[in-house]
């Protein structure tokens, strides 16, 4: 209720003409997730400040850690390079790195750099830096209690060197295609080795983790606000971007503002310029009010459910196609989301590179999952829940408190297989107490999935079990012969077009055996942000580029 | 240990120092029986897809395999000696971050206070002094609709009036004149609805007593009695409650500092307690014991010395032969603390 007297009163406290205006400029900008640098006629502008309002800045800055967060990507994708630049269709395309070839094998990699790049600091970004980076980023940094980037494909990693100054040569004992996008990913900054030398408490204080970004920290206060500045010098941002020299803007605010009406508020009000994470039920009015709503889609996992072959009742293919085939993801994407989602075509996101349709494996069909269930023994109760056995067809959903509508959509999801003779229970907790009773409990009979990768080289370590280290989401261990051979051709896979063919039949597989059931395709950051922004472009994890971005006023 | 007021002075100085080490362990217990922590909880981040055995690495680089005797020891040892180690979630330095928050809530703090001492005393003011249509009615109805709204409720309002609807402030600029006066507001106002309930009541009876009609029946004017007459006796046992309107203000600041957007202990507090960042939850509850043992301690020296009456010979021995044969020592910040 306090939504609605909000909206009446945010659109009588906007200027009118303004609203008129940016309605006007909007129309050709409203698709989020796509760069909006073609429709814009006018000249881009230096100078200007820009706010942004976030739930948190997330726990520690040692960029290990916190490189990967939600909240803080945000930040270090603006203080910081990387070696490759990833486009929201998983292209890949030259950044600090000004090209790179490997070997027939793909064990060895070389990275040749663009030179004159430095830290801001003024210390060079050199093959010396590079392969410090590198290394951090495989192993971590233990004795510092420091862990190395998740996803990074450290299990095969020999080492680094530095040919020369503008050269290094990475080494991987088993073929990994996924290497090079990797170097793509949000975790995979390139911070000065100075930093990287520090304790882990000098590690975390912002102010001495110097990067080679288009904007450097400025001031912040733990727990409230990071403010960064235009970096003068800097000349090498990624050329897919279509600019190069130094940012347009002078600024960048990061304020923390955990209450999330209050983040569009401040937007609508004109007291900030973007807003991160908002409510999909919020985005239709602040459209029609004139905001520019931003909903990239990353590469990685479709938003899904993983189930547990080794728990009742989904020990029974039948059991988990009828799962599959009893889920309603039309009533879903119109009931939780707004347009600006997107129907799952398999289980990884429709815009990562290899991925192909398989909507029929796990199409809608209430009938079709009935008749499987009747067809495996599962007899209706007077209840209208199945048994066999003197066993209930009962599961537990619990939902993932790392994205906001999953208890949403658990509720949905429940109300629609009920229908067919399941009972569905819901379990909701906090993100603490969900790590410790969700995350890697093996006993769960369905885990919700939601993550980003860049490459699918990424994919077999969780689908199986035939490395340490591997999570085997479905607990199939090296039972099923099939789904360990494709994913096996997957991650020994040396040539990328051999790699996508055996990956389609990988997807078929999985979704067919009804291992996993894919909901809707993710978007996990929104931003709401005001239309005076323009040619804000996003990166394939679903970031804002600011470095492209300037301000109309 | 000559004098009774050194001897008076000196056990309860020892029984403060004891509360403050029972408060540190026992937060420690509690908060040590929680499952989780938050390294194994970050680590545990979907995102990252970790191993066991690389969590382990890094769980006991922190010290949390270590057996709890052994982390209790290590924390109350660093405490002691005015360490208060590094928190586990940001890892910075836990010294550090209450310096940084402890202002921003000190200067909140310490205007709402004013802000609700000038609001209960505009409510006070109101009941004595308006004629008695209105006098009874709306001033006196005020306290229960000022506690009865929730503290969030009214920060929101204020928002959205005076910072979206009237640009007054923006959120933005949490720390801002009008923003903190805002915030101090919001704070205020649930704390004033106390205030008032005691000063009208006191004012109530005071206003019974008989020089009061003496007053009145002199011709006096209802403004000029109040504050010729019924003020100052009727605000001394209003300042009372202003130890335990502390407290209140300090647990309110959690909620306004969030909705606010400010830094402050009570964001600290939050962070802290969603992450189970032991190091900084042990050292702001053992600051917060530290103050409410500090102003009672002082509370308590200061009785003798201001009351005559109160006999320390009397109070000492009370303690140790027979509490119930003789008056204890009356200290109405002492009851308070029992209270809560």
């Amino acid at each position: 209720m306090i939504l609605r007297t909000r909206h009446t009163f945010r659109r009588a406290a906007l200027a009118a003409a303004a609203a008129a205006a940016t309605i006007a400029l909007l129309a050709g900008c409203a698709g989020g997730g796509t760069p909006q640098a073609s429709g814009a006629s006018d000249e881009p502008k230096d100078g200007g400040d820009i706010t942004f309002l976030i739930d948190s800045l997330g726990a520690t800055w040692i960029p290990n850690s916190s490189s990967i967060s939600s909240y803080q990507g945000n930040v270090w994708g603006e203080i910081t390079d990387k070696l490759i630049y990833v486009d929201p269709d998983g292209k890949l395309s030259p950044w600090v790195a000004e090209s790179w070839d490997q070997n027939d094998a793909a064990t060895e990699f070389t990275i040749h750099l663009k030179d004159g790049v430095t830290f801001s600091d003024g210390t060079p970004l050199d093959a010396a830096a590079v392969v410090a980076n590198i290394d951090v980023w495989a192993k971590g940094q233990p004795d510092k209690g420091i862990a190395r980037i998740g996803l990074f494909p450290s299990a095969n990693y020999v080492g680094a060197e530095a040919v020369d100054d503008s050269t290094v040569k990475v080494t991987f004992s088993k073929p990994t295609l996924s290497f090079i996008p990797t170097l793509g990913y949000h975790g995979s900054i390139l911070i000065s080795p100075k930093t990287l030398a520090l304790p882990a408490e000098e590690q975390a204080d912002l102010s001495n983790d110097i990067g080679s970004g288009p904007f450097v920290v400025k001031s912040w206060k733990e727990g409230d606000n990071v403010v960064l500045a235009k970096r003068d010098d800097y000349s090498w941002g990624p050329e897919a971007l279509g600019h190069t020299g130094p940012a347009y803007l002078d600024s960048i605010t990061y304020k923390i503002v955990a209450e999330p009406t209050l983040r569009t508020g401040s937007v609508e009000s004109g007291q900030a310029d973007v807003a991160y994470n908002a409510s999909p039920q919020e985005l239709d009015a602040l459209k029609d009010e004139g905001f520019v709503v931003g909903v990239p889609r990353y590469l990685g996992f479709a938003n899904g459910y993983a189930l547990n072959v080794t728990t009742a009742p989904f020990g029974d293919k039948a059991v988990r196609q009828a799962f599959s085939h009893g889920i309603d993801r039309d009533e879903i994407l119109s009931t939780v989301y707004t347009d600006d989602w997107h129907a799952a075509e398999t289980f990884v996101q429709s815009n990562v590179p290899e991925a192909t349709d398989h909507t029929d494996a796990f199409a809608y069909d209430p009938d079709k999952a009935e008749e499987l269930l009747d067809d495996a023994g599962w007899v209706k109760g007077a209840d209208g829940i199945r048994e066999k056995d003197g066993q209930q067809l009962a599961v537990t959903l619990y939902a993932n408190p790392y994205l906001a509508t999953s208890k949403a959509i658990d509720e949905l999801v429940a109300q629609q297989l009920a229908k067919i003779g399941f009972k569905i229970d819901i379990e909701a907790y906090d993100v603490v107490t969900y790590g410790q009773k969700v995350i890697g409990n093996k006993t769960l009979a369905a885990n919700e999935i939601t993550r980003s990768f860049v490459d699918i080289g990424t994919i077999p370590g969780v689908l199986t079990a035939s490395n340490p280290g591997d999570e085997d989401w479905f607990k199939v261990g090296t039972s099923d012969a099939t789904l360990n051979d494709l994913a096996a051709q997957v991650s020994s896979a040396t040539d990328t077009d051999s790699r996508a063919k055996t990956f389609d039949e990988l997807q078929q597989y999985v979704l067919e055996q009804g291992y996993f059931v894919p909901i809707t395709q993710i978007v996990q950051r929104i931003y709401v942000q005001t239309p005076d922004l323009k040619d804000v472009t996003y990166n394939g994890l679903a970031y804002a580029n600011y470095y492209t971005a300037w301000l109309d006023r | 240990m000559k004098s009774p007021y050194a001897r008076f002075a000196l056990s309860r100085t020892a029984q403060a120092v004891v509360v403050v080490l029972l408060a540190y362990v026992f937060t420690f217990i509690v908060i040590s029986v929680l499952p989780g922590d938050p390294v194994s909880s970050t680590l545990k981040n979907p995102d990252n897809g970790f191993t066991q055995d690389e969590i382990d690495k890094i769980v006991a680089y922190y010290g949390l395999d270590e057996p709890l005797l052994a982390q209790l020891w290590t924390s109350l040892t660093r405490f002691l000696t005015g360490d208060f180690g590094i928190s586990l979630r940001s890892n910075l330095p836990v010294r550090d971050l209450i310096a940084q928050a402890l202002p921003s809530t000190l200067i909140l703090a310490s205007t709402a206070l004013v802000v609700a001492i000038v609001l209960a005393a505009l409510i006070a003011w109101g009941t004595q002094v308006l004629p008695a249509k209105y006098g009874q009615g709306v001033p006196r109805a005020l306290p229960s609709l000022f506690l009865s709204v929730p503290n969030f409720v009214i920060g929101l309002l204020l928002i959205q009036v005076f910072a979206f609807g009237l640009g007054l402030f923006r959120i933005i600029d949490s720390e801002s004149p009008w923003s903190t006066f805002f915030a101090a507001i919001a704070l205020g106002i649930p704390v004033s609805a106390q205030l008032a309930e005691v000063f009208i009541a006191n004012l109530d009876h005071e206003s019974r007593q008989e020089y009061v009609a003496v007053a009145r029946s002199q011709g006096l004017r209802r403004t000029r009695v109040f504050a010729k007459h019924l003020v100052k006796p009727s605000a001394l046992p209003t300042v009372t409650v202003l130890a335990l309107i502390v407290g209140e203000l300090l647990g309110g600041s959690l909620i306004t500092e969030s909705i606010f957007g400010r830094t402050g202990i009570g964001s600290l507090v939050q962070s802290a307690v969603a992450s189970q960042d032991l190091p900084v939850l042990q050292a702001v509850v053992s600051l917060a014991a530290v103050v409410f043992v500090v102003v009672n301690l002082v509370a308590d020296l200061a009785y003798p010395l201001l009351d005559p009456r109160v006999s320390l010979e009397r109070a000492l021995r009370s303690r140790a032969v027979s509490p119930a044969a003789d008056q204890p020592i009356h200290s109405p910040l002492q009851e308070e603390v029992s209270v809560i």
